[in-house]
């Protein structure tokens, strides 16, 4: 959907444009005479997410101006307590978490009234377990994850029955070993990224067997395609996206050698602007905030030199993570 | 007269119909962060619907006004939310009967489909397309609905997800699904989405039920003409595991089978990663640790070197009573969701 000028693909794969990725993030803000800005209004609270945790990792953390993003994030929250995408939309668990993990990683979660956050997270989760995302009541497992990462960072777990919702997730599993959306949805790398979260938040991983666990991570290494791309399912196409969702469920697995990662990260670094920076889904294609943070979370995975650390369970930096949480 | 087919453009700023409600323009505050500039149409449409929703209004002209919007930006979640409410509203005040606006869940559900057409990977339109014919209560017609949308792509997970939530919904747990996946998997043996729907509909359903006679043996069958057509799609295999695992049958059941795909002493013969691996398997079960390590060997070295360090791990794993990874005790519960 891109009308922005074609893309300069590197034909030097061994090489990560650090200052030039800073600022193609930088840069998007300034974009707002663009077509496409508008068009992806409903995704901008979780675009400064994925914005800012990309320069956290690029380890430029105050690339964009600090004041000016929490006030944008307050600017969001509902009174009901959840966030909308921007002032003008509803609030939906996607948008809280991104707006707690902003608030999180700048240090500012007194800046929003954050009990208001917690009622409002509680009150999405339906007697099965699942939370909705929304008034709307569409379930997920990507809404259990979003809405227990909020209330772990905001350690306020206590609000809700996660011995459901973890059942819940564990009844996602499928025979080949993922996880999907519910029950008997078809296994996807990114519903297992959400599932395994739950259950590495929650301290459940355990409740897998170790042959289920060995199962899933013997999926997942099969996301890796003879050019060292990942995909989110079988017989798919490759996707930068997958670097993140396929790795850091590796990851949490302790899984992480399974996959070649040397091809890996040849591939993703074929999928970078070198002249204007950011990574598209793969070579060819228009880059965006959102693969160019993934392909970063990928890279720190596998430990690329000059990246910070990323946390697989949370998607944000370790040490905003251990600031949280304490050590590991 | 305000129109309220889709096709037709309505300029909110001069049409009549219209001048009872005030457009609200953007407030972006104070706030750089949030500046956008927009295209004028979608300006003036979203100041328009910011003045509906501030009176909570709802009338056939609001369809007009969120379908030029959704038209322009399909996943902008607010505004299917505030049609639904619309729709709801219309139906409990009788304003469907309008003679000028004329509308009809069922014009609804044509126009979401056209939507759908035009925007495959959007979330919303299937959201929407479920709470109304939970509404309705009533899924005539919507298999072909989904069945349209296979024919472009039939791996759609949006459109898979509404198909579940239909089957379950409306107990669909029949015939005509068997046939349909039946087909898709006749056009695509490699289309993993079938695979699973056919497995939710045939044998995850059941819990800890047993299945009913002969339906374990007819899916080894459809499972093992599928891995003959293509031996190295990995679907059928782990399909065919599954089976095997829900009628309780040994792997060794497989041998001879898999040894037509990986005949592990003519390696120019292989044509399968996934029967050497299961073969690896019943070598080991059977005690001949010899051949299970050259299966795993083989796979390290030539037919999945990508995945070598997991190779490696099941080799390490030979002899020991520790579980190879192909077990899944569990199966899916499936819930109705009423």
């Amino acid at each position: 959907m891109s009308i922005s000028s074609p893309v300069a693909f590197t034909n030097n794969p061994d090489e990560l444009f650090v200052k030039k990725h800073v600022k193609y993030i930088q840069s998007l803000d300034t974009r707002k005479d663009e077509f496409e800005y508008w068009l992806t209004e409903h995704l901008r609270l979780n675009g400064v997410y994925w914005g800012l945790t990309a320069l956290h990792l690029l380890n430029d953390p105050t690339a964009l101006p600090r004041d000016e993003t929490i006030n944008f994030v307050k600017s969001c929250q509902h009174p009901s307590g959840g966030f909308g995408a921007h002032p003008d939309h509803d609030a939906h668990l996607l948008y809280t978490l991104s707006a707690i993990q902003i608030l999180a990683m700048v240090d500012a979660l007194d800046a929003v009234d954050t009990a208001a956050t917690v009622t409002y997270v509680a009150g999405l989760q339906k007697p099965s377990g699942v939370f909705a995302g929304d008034e709307w009541g569409e379930e997920d497992t990507r809404f259990v994850y979003t809405g227990l990462q909020t209330l772990k960072i905001l350690d306020r777990l206590d609000a809700v029955d996660v011995e459901k919702a973890v059942g819940f997730v564990l009844a996602c599993q499928n025979y080949d070993g993922g996880f999907g959306v519910v029950p008997g949805a078809e296994s996807h790398s990114g519903q297992i990224f959400t599932c395994l979260g739950v259950l590495s938040l929650t301290n459940s991983l355990d409740r897998l067997s170790t042959a289920s666990r060995d199962q899933l991570a013997g999926w997942l290494a099969q996301r890796q395609l003879p050019n060292g791309g990942l995909n989110g399912r079988p017989e798919k196409l490759e996707d930068v996206c997958y670097s993140w969702w396929v790795l850091s469920s590796l990851a949490m697995l302790g899984k992480l050698h399974w996959i070649d990662q040397n091809k890996l990260v040849g591939w993703i670094l074929s999928c970078q602007d070198e002249v204007r920076g950011g990574f598209a889904d793969r070579k060819g294609n228009a880059v965006d905030v959102f693969h160019t943070v993934f392909a970063l979370c990928g890279l720190s995975l596998v430990g690329w030199g000059g990246l910070k650390e990323v946390d697989p369970v949370y998607c944000m930096p370790v040490e905003t993570t251990k600031r949280l949480f304490g050590s590991k | 007269m305000a129109s309220y087919d889709s096709d037709d453009e309505v300029d909110y700023a001069t049409d009549p119909a219209w001048a009872h409600i005030t457009p609200l323009p953007q407030d972006d505050g104070e706030n750089p962060l949030a500046q956008i500039a927009y295209h004028p149409d979608y300006v003036v449409a979203m100041s328009y619907l910011r003045g509906v929703m501030a009176i909570n209004y709802h009338s056939a002209q609001v369809l007009k006004l969120t379908a030029d919007i959704i038209g322009m930006n399909a996943a902008h979640y607010t505004v299917w939310g505030y049609r639904f409410k619309t729709l709801m509203a219309l139906e409990a005040s009788n304003g469907f009967n309008d003679e000028e606006t004329s509308w009809s869940w069922r014009k609804e559900l044509d126009w979401v489909q056209s939507i759908a057409k035009q925007y495959e990977k959007n979330y919303q339109i299937w959201h929407h397309r479920q709470l109304i014919i939970n509404h309705l209560n009533d899924a005539t017609g919507e298999r072909e609905r989904t069945n349209e949308m296979f024919a472009s792509d039939s791996k759609n997970y949006h459109v898979w997800t509404y198909r579940q939530w239909l089957v379950k919904r409306f107990n669909l747990f029949d015939k005509e699904e068997l046939d349909t996946m039946e087909l898709l998997l006749k056009e695509d043996v490699r289309n993993n989405s079938a695979w699973n729907h056919r497995y939710f509909i045939t044998l995850g359903r059941l819990g800890t039920d047993s299945p009913a006679d002969g339906v374990i043996n007819r899916e080894i069958e459809l499972a093992k003409v599928a891995i003959s057509s293509a031996p190295q799609n990995p679907s059928p295999w782990n399909y065919l595991k599954a089976v095997l695992r829900k009628g309780n049958i040994g792997l060794a059941s497989l041998k001879d089978f898999c040894e037509q795909f990986a005949p592990i002493d003519s390696e120019d013969e292989i044509k399968s990663s996934h029967a050497l691996d299961i073969l690896s398997e019943i070598y080991d079960e059977t005690g001949n640790l010899g051949k299970a390590e050259q299966a795993l060997v083989l796979l390290a070295a030539k037919y999945d070197p990508v995945r070598k360090n997991y190779w490696r791990y099941r080799k390490r794993l030979l002899g020991s009573n520790e579980n190879v990874p192909t077990a899944s005790e569990k199966t899916p519960i499936v819930h109705a969701t009423a």
